[in-house]
């Protein structure tokens, strides 16, 4: 117990009087502060809950930047109906063209062209990472197998960035391809006898086990080396089914096939290339459509038209 | 010492009543007692009338192209080694090893790696879960931060001081202080956009459809079909901070 | 591999936050000191009564500063006694360190007011602030003093919980983190409290010693021991603690303990295992217990408790950094750390770390000049050796 040091009369009472002072400036200073706390608050504070609710309106103020494809077809209405029917339908605009915010207030305002190699690598380049049901290509691998000799000529060069594959079906109404086949699609007598055995029986589907007729002539024609999709472009949509498109255009085949001074032409690993469209009269006297499939008449370079697997007509 | 009553009972008194006077005073300012607690129930709307916003990412679909890096950026006005959003790519060895990065050079793009013994590797979008129960939201001492009734997580950028706290709270990473602006700063679902019925800037630039954004009130959304398609999880859910933004195939590796 | 989140690359809290909990641990220890005598009467502890108080003070003036100068907005720090959302730790800090602050300007006001009173009959400019401090009212009798020692009395015992909370609610803060795997532990408050009273008790043995040896004081034995047994005690409770929330993540085997036992081995392996557990804490343990079990000549173990308060306020600030910049170097992905240095020049350097720390130091002798914080001195003989 402090036994008090300063006083040593165990009579003397306290004498609080030189703190009440103390304690006006005190009350003082509270009641100050509280005046100050009520007028600075902000209005809007506590409508919602614990935070400022004209915050919002304020997040709510800032201008959107990205138009969107339907803003941009609008004017381009050329480029939007090409690009909405190819691979590079669900790519927006502005991905690869910048934020278009400022060219629709003035048209003037330049928009970035988005066309070098490095540009179009950004997605297209093989990783790891990637899924490998998506388009990804080492791109010195890719220029030797389809003859390019010049490392330093882009992408756009042979593919459009709007219809990079030049699709003659729409995509989006293309015919539905299942992933993942029904059981009675096989085990009706159709199937490789292989196939039937439990460890060799397929868990992925892969185009040739279903359709193996097919397979067998096209490892007889020139087109080996490409795989199925490239021509019969899968988009896989949902876990178990995608679309598909055989993809007919002439425009196609001269991804690969069109003579170009950048492309090696005569060497023999590389694809054959011919002049377009001078490449129709060299072979027929008659007109012939520009647009009429290649395969019409190279049928037999790529594989047969109708087998027995096959369940749709081509 | 001899208690002394008459003096300190008129002392007692006097203080009481001080004491008093100045809790009484107290009573007239309301806005000294706590606002109500953040809950989307203090909005206007009755709960269910009002949308409810969530975010889903199917990992299975993601091409680690970085487009929506590249759209938030210019949308947002991110600054330079700050990310709203970003994609981290995984990619396990045979040995086990798993190997995580970043796009986080200028442009956002993946790189090539040297070659190695990789078994499986993919890409994971990450950004801000607007959780229900945000800890960010708990921990701001100003009321900076909340959630906007219709399940937004927002920073109120006039209000926040700058104390980072909530950037400590967040088990995602998802916040940072803004080296421009020196304010908490995250990804805010594009508010601005959404509230004019557009897609948040990410969701719109995705090629492949791996994100998705939508209210989760409307049963038409393509968001509330796609939620009773699929089987989903969230990151970190023993945390409790009940996020809104659902990942599916969703790997072991990813935290 | 290292892998942070792309956010985290940049440590949000800097030198600065550790500053800020390191002097109002100081703070909290100085006024513990200065309670232990005016509310449980250990009386030899009176000689450094005034002078913990005054340090817990003039600390407390300058706690604010660290944060100041952290804040992204710091016009805007006032909010947080506008609109304190007190959901959030943080949130209590405006209102608890305003009435702590206001609470130990009374208890010295009410301490020093016969003291003051009898400044004011001096001439100069000191003794006209005396006046002012005393609000023109220069009545000191017995009765008053009676008065003054029994609302002192009340404000010291009513300054132990609100010290309790202005320190311990930052740990508090740390350790309901649930994001962090270092910092969440129930046991933070507990830690940050007990070494805060470590790191003040050291701090008033280590400026005490050092003004005593300038100005040619004799050294209060009883006082300078007492305080060595109550250091000596709280530091083994502080850093069983700090051992316990370590043993708790190495036996636990949590997500966490993975990257937290590689953060403790690779990051922090000098400043934590090496000084802050071996050098400063397992040494002046031996130290500290030598002085205050054994007899020794007072030159021994003065140097003895002297060294030992130095390496623990030492360890105290250790402590603090490797929890505040420990905690933000583990990456909440698991998988990597993050680094931190900080700056010298930069508004959360290393600079205004140290004019920070400093100017309390400063402070304090000035209030020395107005009124002196050691009143019953002895000063040694002239031939005499000091300590």
């Amino acid at each position: 117990m402090t036994k008090p040091t300063d006083h040593d009369d165990g009579n003397v009472r306290p004498d609080y009087r030189h703190a009440y002072p103390v304690l006006v400036i005190l009350l003082l200073l509270v009641v100050t502060g509280l005046t100050i706390r009520h007028l600075l608050i902000p209005k809007t504070f506590g409508e919602y809950g614990f935070y400022r609710a004209a915050a919002m309106d304020d997040e709510k103020a800032i201008l959107p930047r990205h138009v969107g494809r339907a803003v941009c077809a609008t004017c381009h209405d050329d480029i939007a109906a090409t690009h909405a029917k190819d691979v590079h339908a669900s790519v927006e605009c502005e991905s690869c063209h910048g934020v278009g915010g400022k060219h629709t207030k003035d048209n003037d305002a330049p928009m970035a062209l988005a066309n070098t190699k490095e540009d179009c690598l950004i997605c297209h380049r093989r990783l790891d990472a990637r899924p490998g049901s998506f388009p990804q290509i080492d791109w010195q691998q890719h220029y030797t197998f389809v003859g390019v000799t010049d490392p330093t000529i882009a992408c756009v060069k042979c593919h459009s960035g709007h219809e990079p594959l030049y699709l003659d079906h729409d995509l989006r109404t293309a015919r539905l391809h299942p992933l993942i086949q029904q059981c009675s699609s096989c085990h009706l007598g159709r199937t490789d006898e292989t196939l039937k055995k439990p460890d060799t029986h397929p868990k992925i589907f892969q185009c040739d086990y279903c359709h193996a007729e097919l397979a067998k002539s096209f490892a007889k024609g020139s087109h080996t080396k490409v795989s199925c999709t490239a021509c019969h472009l899968f988009i896989k949509e949902t876990t178990f089914s995608g679309r598909i498109v055989r993809n007919t255009n002439p425009q196609f085949c001269l991804l690969c096939h069109r003579k170009a001074p950048f492309k090696a032409g005569t060497d023999k690993a590389a694809p054959p290339t011919i002049e377009w469209p001078a490449h129709i009269k060299d072979v027929s006297n008659d007109p012939i459509d520009p647009q009429r499939p290649c395969v019409n008449c190279h049928q037999d370079q790529i594989h047969s038209l109708y087998s027995k697997d096959a369940h749709h007509a081509m | 010492m001899p208690c002394n009553n008459a003096i300190s009972r008129r002392t007692m008194i006097q203080r009481i009543a001080i004491g008093a006077s100045g809790t009484l005073l107290l009573t007239l300012f309301p806005k000294l007692t706590f606002g109500k607690d953040d809950a989307p129930d203090g909005g206007k709307l009755p709960a269910k009338k009002r949308p409810l916003y969530a975010y889903a990412v199917d990992t299975s679909r993601c091409i680690g192209c970085c487009s929506c890096m590249r759209a938030c950026r210019a949308e947002n006005d991110v600054p330079k080694e700050r990310y709203r959003t970003w994609v981290e790519r995984y990619r396990v060895k045979a040995d086990g090893e798993v190997k995580v990065d970043v796009a986080a050079n200028d442009n956002f793009v993946f790189e090539e790696t040297p070659p190695e013994d990789i078994v499986k590797a993919f890409f994971v979008p990450k950004m801000c879960n607007h959780c229900e129960k945000s800890v960010c939201s708990q921990v701001c001492p100003v009321g900076a931060s909340y959630e906007s009734p219709e399940g937004v997580v927002l920073v109120d950028t006039k209000r926040c001081i700058g104390c980072g706290y909530c950037i400590q709270a967040c088990p995602y990473g998802t916040r940072f202080i803004n080296p421009e602006t020196h304010v908490a700063s995250k990804c805010t679902w594009c508010y601005h956009r959404i509230t004019r019925g557009e897609l948040p800037a990410c969701v719109l630039s995705c090629p492949k459809g791996a994100r998705m954004f939508g209210d989760l009130h409307d049963p038409q959304s393509h968001l509330s079909v796609f939620m009773k398609q699929r089987r989903y999880r969230v990151l970190k859910p023993e945390m409790g901070t009940r996020p809104k933004c659902y990942y599916v195939d969703l790997d072991l590796e990813v935290i | 591999m290292n892998y942070v989140f792309p956010n985290e690359l940049h440590v949000t809290w800097t030198v600065m936050i550790v500053l800020y909990p390191y002097i109002t641990g100081l703070v909290a220890g100085a006024f513990i000191v200065s309670s232990l005598y005016h509310v449980f009467g250990r009386d030899e502890l009176k000689p450094i009564s005034r002078f913990s108080l005054a340090s817990a003070f003039v600390f407390l003036l300058f706690a604010t500063m660290p944060l100041l100068m952290h804040l992204g907005h710091a016009e805007r720090a006032f909010n947080i006694m506008l609109t304190p959302h007190f959901t959030s730790a943080m949130a209590g800090f405006g209102y608890i360190y305003s009435s702590y602050l206001i609470l130990v300007a009374l208890e010295i006001w009410f301490v020093m007011r016969s003291d003051l009173i009898k400044r004011t009959h001096d001439k100069g400019f000191l003794p006209l602030v005396c006046r002012a401090i005393v609000l023109f009212n220069y009545r000191d009798t017995p009765e008053t003093r009676l008065a003054n020692h029994r609302i002192a009395k009340i404000l010291a015992g009513l300054g132990i919980p609100m010290a309790c909370m202005l320190h311990g609610y930052v740990g508090f803060l740390f350790g309901s983190i649930k994001a962090n795997p270092w910092w969440a532990t129930p046991l933070m408050f507990v830690i940050f409290i007990f070494s805060a009273i470590v790191s003040g008790i050291s701090v008033l043995i280590f400026h005490y010693f050092i003004v005593s040896k300038i100005n040619r004081w004799k050294i209060n034995g009883p006082c300078v021991r007492s305080m060595a047994s109550y250091l000596w005690a709280f530091m083994i409770v502080a850093v069983a603690l700090e051992g316990m929330e370590l043993l708790s993540i190495v036996y636990e085997q949590t997500e966490a303990t993975d990257v937290l036992e590689l953060l403790i081995s690779t990051k922090l392996f000098w400043s934590y295992v090496v000084f802050q557990f071996f050098i400063c804490s397992i040494v002046p343990f031996f130290m500290l217990g030598a002085a205050v079990l054994f007899r020794l000549s007072d030159r021994v173990a003065y140097a003895l408790i002297w060294l030992s308060s130095c390496m623990l306020l030492a360890q105290v600030l250790l402590m603090r950094w490797n929890v505040v910049v420990g905690g933000q170097l583990v990456s909440k992905s698991m998988r990597g750390f993050t680094s931190y240095m900080p700056g010298v020049w930069e508004k959360e350097g290393l600079i205004t770390a140290g004019v920070i720390f400093t100017m309390p130091f400063l402070i304090l002798y000035v209030f020395h000049r107005l009124v002196s914080l050691f009143p019953d001195v002895e000063k040694l003989p002239k031939r005499s050796n000091g300590v």
